[in-house]
């Protein structure tokens, strides 16, 4: 079975391998603008720091996975070349992933799967940690300061990575353990199904969560956060709290990216990536709304992995790079719709709390026993005037 | 040399970054919004300057006017075409802010892609360029240092003269305060809002002008300084002019100076961290005090120490 699977896998080639591509991406950027969506939609926290969490989940792999597959590996038996200073860790890195470790591992599905659950749970807890840690300082804060401090922590994420060997391989990147290499098949493929499942998952979450009285409390914070605070609620806490969730949501997206490349490099956590274009695409569908962020989303990543696929045809034309023209896109496209539709393709509906029965409530008529209720003068009429005749009457 | 390189390229730097700076704050005071797009614009000025410099041969000096006009002109082309039409949809300052990091994402684009078209037809290199072969020298010293320290200063002094004793500026200062009650009292917000988003575009484009002078530059430079500006702006108080002054110089200072020295006693490599210094200061800022020189400014005022201060300068009561 593993085999046919595995066969007409490999056969992923032309249009299909785009496919593949789209769907792989459309999985990472739903989730990220998911959680967007989640922060901002709902709640009214601007993130847009949230290349800081996808970068994390992408060093919980290069940093730790790594890290522990080597000791399984050699533990198992399989000599590793050294690794451990900053120069041997990159310059060693090829031959001690891809040919000693993924040979290893190719006949270890058990901890193939192993390291994968492993990595996914880690880059979760690190994920909630770094929101943590970006929330001290920024969360009391009003939007615009929080929006600030949130892109400034973006890029120092990435310099922090692109300067430390010992995290992420440095300026050259380094290679990840294969945790699909036990499948003879395309490995894209078994990523970009496992992706789009982690996809569906984490909407069901925050549609839970959304739907829950936890929900509906972010949603008035949105509102009017003194009213609720003035109700007795910590709206700070509520706040920092739904930053860490959300945090280690968007984690799994840069977790799944490494596993996807098997490779971690600075390049691919850019800002611009992580945080502009899953922007875009919540701002495209409509802030406030799921359904929204899933259509923005199938046409941004649509449209940019097809211009990225076809990179040459266009080049060919232009007498600069394509990726520019990309980003004059990225910002002419967040400006028209934010102008043209500020509400999105998908405006945002009412939420619908399950187990109450609307159209009754609509209907219901409340008795009001006349006897009690306050008299009204007749001829006065009401307004300050009115009342100031009744004082005169009486 | 009338000053060791390091203190100069410390000081022209931080004579940048203060304009810079103050044009941030202008813009945040009347629009009331981070303009995300200000740092960039200063790329308008720096290929202005590579301009005049590659293609008509004279010093980029001469440039400066025009990188303030061409500087100002697209920031009133953002202000009309972008910000004034968020504002009258109703759009919030979240959604406005947003908007100004699209068109920071659009400008460097279109920076990049007007460096590729430069390098097209001129055949010259305009990726990471230099422009001191035209600069005059004065006791020995470069002239951007006299330049850029004249330019920052009289820009203080005329923007200081303006906001206080003329017409135009007072008008602006009462409208950053409160636009509706400045458009009852007669006062044209519209145009004054323009004239506003002209000047910082202007500034901005003028401190752009002098960074080829003496630092290595290319498309991406000027976006590169957005964070050193909102450093030393919220170092400032984020509202409060001559509180930018006072940051966004010690920033650019602080910049240069400190990871030169950090390098001198730690080691080279820290030098690869120098875009964190502003990071490190705005997150100090941000834990210590949120409203940075003016808040720490008007605590002091308000204590009994401001009382004794004032006397001491025969203003008290």
């Amino acid at each position: 079975m593993m085999n046919v699977i595995g066969n007409l896998a490999w056969a992923v080639q032309g249009n299909a391998r785009l496919i593949v591509d789209i769907a792989m991406f459309f999985g990472l950027l739903v989730i990220v603008a998911m959680a967007i969506n989640f922060q901002y939609g709902n709640a009214g926290i601007p993130n847009m720091g949230c290349a800081v969490q996808v970068i994390a989940g992408g060093i919980t792999v290069s940093a730790v996975t790594t890290r522990v597959t080597f000791w399984v590996v050699q533990t198992a038996g399989v000599e590793l070349l050294p690794y451990a200073t900053d120069f041997d860790w990159v310059y060693n890195n090829q031959v001690n992933i891809s040919v000693l470790t993924n040979g290893y591992l190719k006949n270890n599905a058990t901890l193939c799967i192993a390291l994968l659950l492993f990595s996914l749970a880690l880059c979760i807890v690190f994920g909630a940690v770094i929101g943590w840690i970006i929330a001290v300082p920024a969360i009391r804060l009003r939007a615009t300061y929080l929006m600030v401090t949130l892109i400034t922590m973006a890029d120092a994420s990435q310099i922090i990575c692109r300067n430390t060997p010992w995290i992420g391989g440095g300026t050259l990147g380094m290679f990840v353990p294969n945790v699909f290499a036990f499948y003879p098949g395309d490995r894209t493929v078994i990523m970009a199904a496992l992706t789009l499942f982690i996809g569906l998952v984490s909407f069901f979450i925050f549609k839970t969560m959304l739907n829950s009285p936890y929900g509906r409390l972010m949603r008035s914070i949105r509102e009017n956060e003194v009213t609720v605070g003035s109700v007795g609620k910590n709206v700070v806490a509520i706040r920092g709290n739904i930053l860490m969730f959300s945090s280690g949501i968007t984690a799994t997206a840069g977790c799944l990216l490494a596993f996807y490349y098997s490779f971690f490099v600075d390049a691919n956590y850019q800002r611009a990536y992580w945080t502009y274009w899953p922007w875009l695409m919540l701002m495209m569908g409509g802030p406030g709304n799921n359904a929204g962020t899933f259509l923005g989303t199938v046409l941004v990543t649509a449209l940019r992995r097809i211009i990225i696929v076809y990179k040459w045809v266009f080049d060919r034309m232009l007498f600069f790079p394509i990726s520019y023209f990309e980003r004059l896109l990225l910002g002419t496209l967040l400006i028209v719709v934010m102008i043209v539709r500020p509400n999105g393709l998908i405006p945002e509906k009412l939420l619908y709390i399950p187990g109450i029965n609307y159209r009754q409530l609509v209907r219901e008529q409340v008795p009001v026993d006349w006897r009690s209720a306050p008299k009204a003068s007749k001829a006065s009429g009401g307004g300050i005037m009115g009342r100031l005749r009744n004082k005169k009457e009486s | 040399m009338l000053i060791n390189a390091l203190w100069m390229a410390a000081i022209v730097y931080a004579c940048e970054l203060t304009i810079l700076s103050i044009g941030f704050t202008l813009t945040y005071l009347t629009a009331k919004i981070p303009n995300f797009a200000h740092g960039t614009y200063a790329g308008l000025g720096i290929f202005t300057s590579w301009i005049m410099d590659r293609v008509f041969n004279t010093s980029p000096y001469y440039g400066f006017p025009i990188a303030f006009v061409v500087g100002g002109l697209f920031s009133v082309m953002v202000y009309v075409l972008v910000v004034n039409t968020l504002t009258k949809m109703g759009g919030g300052a979240i959604v406005m802010t947003i908007g100004t990091l699209a068109i920071q994402i659009f400008l460097q684009a279109f920076l990049w892609i007007f460096s590729y078209w430069l390098r097209s037809i001129t055949g010259l290199y305009t990726t990471g360029f230099l422009l001191k072969r035209t600069d005059f020298v004065l006791f020995d010293t470069p002239g951007i240092f006299y330049v850029a320290l004249g330019t920052s200063i009289v820009s203080i002094l005329v923007l200081h003269w303006m906001l206080t004793k003329t017409k135009t500026g007072i008008a602006m200062r009462a409208t950053s305060e409160d636009t509706q009650l400045s458009a009852v009292l007669g006062i044209n917000v519209n145009q004054i809002q323009t004239f506003a988003w002209f000047l910082t575009g202007g500034l901005a484009g003028l401190s752009g002008a002098m960074v080829p002078m003496w630092f290595a530059s290319s498309a991406a430079t000027a976006g590169g300084m957005q964070t050193s500006i909102m450093a030393g702006s919220l170092l400032g108080g984020f509202t409060n002019m001559y509180g930018a002054i006072i940051g966004g110089f010690s920033i650019g200072l602080l910049e240069i100076l400190l990871t030169f020295q950090l390098q001198q006693t730690i080691g080279t490599w820290v030098g690869e961290y120098r875009p964190l210094v502003p990071m490190i200061v705005l997150v100090i800022v941000l834990i210590v005090e949120p409203n940075g020189l003016q808040g720490v400014y008007s605590r002091i005022m308000a204590s009994e120490t401001g009382d004794k201060i004032l006397k001491a300068l025969g203003r008290g009561d």
